[in-house]
């Protein structure tokens, strides 16, 4: 009965965080070494693993999440493996390493507690209610977990001149030490009465690279479906 | 495109590609086996006369390095890269074989295949399947033979003795030693192959799917056994297991290929895994005493640190005394092992991007770089495209809100005018609406991650339905038609039809299925994607509708039929709008 179930068994842990598939994450927990997860993540796990529900520290800096943008997070603490998913999204693991990366707080699945990290406002984007008004980063030494619809693309910026444009729904993550400003590329003709289309792109300038997925469906299903 | 060999063909590895650096892929599978694949580099007179080019587990590399073991992956049981111009002179031939480690014959495999990529492209293949085998226990694969220039053979024969015999088939002294190695385990002969399949895979899979992309790492990261048939004493083998068993080295002994011991040499090679170490090495406790099994068991037992990981364990402590007592066949095995034996494969799937192995957010996203090319279209992957506005200079048409990420100065206006205007005049008010994307720079394209498929148009025609266009080079030639019939919703179905020269990109949601035009040839109007309009085929009269009898309730209420000539084709998605 197993014959054809048995191969998704999970294969040895050799990371604190790893890919079970494309679209599940394995996250090794262990006492001490706690992890944020978006509320409602949690598939799975094994072993002794304690949740706590957007703990105080954390509620103060999402405090900042007032447009509802932001991802609610758990904190979980234990020994054990953790399953995490997001309504099978992809899901792309990052070793930090003492770099830094910028969020979409929506595609940020987890990452490990003893990171520094911060909610903070997109700068040049004063008017622009899109989702990518608030972004989460994070840098430090350790993981992070992120989700993209569809398998995602990297872009290098170059470092010239020239821009970037992405989306703000396709936006997965970007290098922390892009510049960054709103555009709208549509002439103010073509917008009359003609809404939707490409009306507002983010700009990426400078050294980095931007990270996008294949969809324009930004909604956070974890907050939408509860 | 690749080029498929049978079994005896052969061809100039120059007329395949240009490049020397190439990367071999194997994958072979079968229910409850598993395999050993290794090359042999041989000299002018068929021998193995070097035994450092014998590239296998457990000696990843040749001394220069022009024959690499990589591991599994991209869908490779295991793969090698093979740099044909830095292969010394005396090695006249690589000899790609398959053994099987365990139990088994090669009839019971599954259909699998020996290819070669040059420069990210499948330049050959040779598929090969159970059926073309008997009892097989050895298979020479392909060779690249070097006669005048180097060239390839899919040669497919196989030895019914297994790996020994293959050795004895390339040179004597490695298959002395062989005879040997199971000798000493002579009260667990039988058993000890049994034991194995389960536990040898894992290792298999973790070096592979640990190592991103064409890496050599593992390689280097373990060192190869400087000689690698030493003929084992029988007393280290029996003592080793026990003894060392969390240890990352290899027991002194573990002699090449014969199952019984390889776990060991599996285990060193996986990376870090500390409960994995507990594991690997426990099948050598198979030719062990009976009176060991009380102490082994307990021993992973102990060190397997947080209880997450108390799997090894726990599959292990009931798995022996059935296992060695029953020797039963692999399928067959207690269900105690299942797990055990599973878990290989479990590790291939589990990881097939593989933990990023080198730390970094660059380390990490590797995988995901675009992929460069010089044409007008690239497909990044399955749900993103890249059309390049430089190249060809004209404009691309594209459904507003497509784009996802542009570089360089590109302009997007609305495309209205005519165009919309005819395919407009939905009683909906739905209309599709295009933007233009002019100017000089790379866009992508992508929408809620659908499936997208560039059709490259040479004078041909098809027809789309405009729910699933993406986007179109503008200088195609396009027409929009309209489906009318009851039922349908809002009215009639737009469809569009291309024709010309150029890309259009077509949208699907999930796996399409292309199905050849018969006179029975039916598909839902709201699955239905697109469907060849060639010569002679008027869309609009070949599609007939039909109302159920019964409308509303039962959902299929619109279907299309098609007719045409031999050779149309329709394409249907696995979802209805």
């Amino acid at each position: 009965m197993n014959q054809p179930l048995a191969g998704f068994a999970p294969a040895p842990v050799t990371a604190r965080m790893e890919n079970h598939g494309n679209h599940m994450l394995k996250v090794a927990m262990q006492t001490g070494h706690d992890l944020f997860a978006r509320v409602g993540s949690m598939v799975a796990y094994e072993g002794f693993i304690q949740y706590e529900p957007s703990p105080s520290a954390v509620r103060q800096i999402a405090r900042d999440w007032v447009t509802g943008e932001g991802a609610p997070l758990m904190k979980c603490s234990g020994d054990g493996l953790l399953y995490l998913a997001d309504y099978g999204a992809n899901v792309v693991v990052i070793n930090l390493n003492g770099e830094g990366i910028s969020v979409n707080a929506t595609n940020l699945l987890a990452f490990d507690a003893h990171l520094t990290w911060g909610v903070e406002r997109v700068k040049g984007l004063a008017k622009f209610a899109g989702q990518g008004l608030w972004n989460t980063k994070i840098s430090g030494q350790g993981w992070v977990a992120l989700t993209s619809r569809g398998k995602p693309i990297v872009v290098d910026c170059g470092g010239g001149e020239d821009e970037t444009y992405v989306d703000p729904d396709a936006l997965v993550a970007w290098s922390p030490n892009l510049k960054v400003k709103g555009k709208r590329s549509f002439r103010a003709q073509s917008l009359i009465g003609r809404g939707s289309g490409e009306a507002f792109q983010m700009a990426f300038s400078g050294q980095g690279i931007v990270v996008v997925q294949p969809s324009e469906d930004s909604t956070d299903r974890l907050r939408v479906r509860g | 495109m690749a080029r498929e060999f049978q079994r005896g063909h052969k061809a100039r590895i120059s007329d395949l590609t240009a490049g020397t650096d190439l990367y071999v892929g194997v994958q072979i599978a079968g229910p409850g086996l598993s395999f050993d694949i290794s090359c042999f580099g041989l000299d002018a007179d068929e021998r193995l006369s070097d035994d450092r080019y014998f590239i296998f587990y457990n000696q990843p590399k040749s001394p220069e390095e022009s024959i690499q073991l990589l591991g599994a992956q991209a869908g490779d049981t295991e793969s090698f890269r093979v740099t044909l111009d830095r292969i010394p002179q005396q090695i006249k031939k690589l000899s790609f074989t398959a053994t099987i480690d365990g139990a088994g014959q090669m009839s019971q495999i599954g259909p699998g295949y020996i290819r070669i990529v040059a420069g990210g492209e499948e330049v050959a293949r040779y598929p090969f399947s159970g059926s073309e085998f008997t009892t097989e226990r050895a298979v020479m694969l392909g060779d690249f033979y070097f006669k005048d220039v180097w060239r390839f053979a899919a040669v497919g024969q196989g030895f019914d003795g297994g790996l020994e015999a293959l050795l004895r088939n390339f040179g004597g002294e490695v298959a002395e030693d062989e005879p040997a190695a199971p000798e000493p385990q002579q009260p667990a002969q039988p058993q000890a192959p049994q034991a194995t399949p389960g536990f040898a895979p894992p290792a298999f899979g973790a070096p592979g799917g640990g190592a991103p992309a064409p890496a050599p790492q593992p390689a280097q990261g373990f060192t190869p056994p400087p000689a690698p048939a030493p003929a084992p004493a029988p007393s280290p083998v029996h003592s080793a297991p026990t003894i060392v068993a969390p240890m990352q080295t290899p027991p002194g002994g573990s002699p090449v290929p014969p199952p019984a011991p390889a776990p060991a040499p599996y285990g060193g090679q996986t990376p870090p895994p500390p409960p994995g170490y507990g594991q690997p090495p426990a099948p050598p406790q198979a030719p062990a005493p009976p009176a060991g099994y009380g102490q082994p068991p307990a021993a992973p037992q102990a060190p397997a640190p947080p209880p997450g990981y108390g799997q090894p364990p726990a599959p292990q402590a009931p798995a022996p005394p059935p296992g060695y007592g029953q020797q039963p066949p692999p399928g067959q095995m207690p269900p105690g092992q299942m797990p055990h034996q599973h878990a290989p494969y479990g590790a291939p799937q589990g990881m097939p991007q593989g933990a990023p192995q080198t730390p970094g957010v660059l380390g990490a996203l590797q995988q995901f770089k675009e992929t460069p090319t010089g044409q007008r279209w690239t497909q990044q992957n399955k749900k993103l495209v890249r059309a390049d506005l430089s190249i060809g200079g004209t404009p691309v048409l594209a459904r507003q809100g497509s784009m996802v990420l542009y570089q360089g100065k590109v302009d997007f206006s609305y495309k209205g005018a005519g165009f919309t205007g005819r395919i407009v005049g939905n009683a909906t008010g739905q209309e599709m609406q295009l933007m233009r994307c002019t100017g000089q720079g790379q866009v992508f394209f992508a929408e809620n991650s659908t499936m997208l498929h560039p059709i490259e148009l040479q004078g041909d025609a098809v027809c789309v339905s405009a729910e699933n266009v993406l986007a179109f080079d503008e200088g195609l030639q396009y027409e929009v038609r309209r489906i009318e019939g009851h039922g349908i919703p809002g009215g009639a179905l737009f469809t569009m039809q291309f024709q010309g020269t150029g890309t259009i990109v077509v949208k699907t949601h999930g796996i399409p299925v292309v199905l050849p035009v018969t006179p029975t040839t039916f598909a839902d109007a709201n699955a239905v994607v697109a469907w060849s309009a060639a010569a002679q085929v008027v869309v609009s009269s070949q599609v007939r509708m039909r109302r159920n009898s019964y409308p509303g309730a039962t959902g299929e209420s619109v279907n299309l039929q098609f007719r045409g000539a031999p050779g149309n084709f329709i394409v249907v998605q696995p979802y209805e709008i």
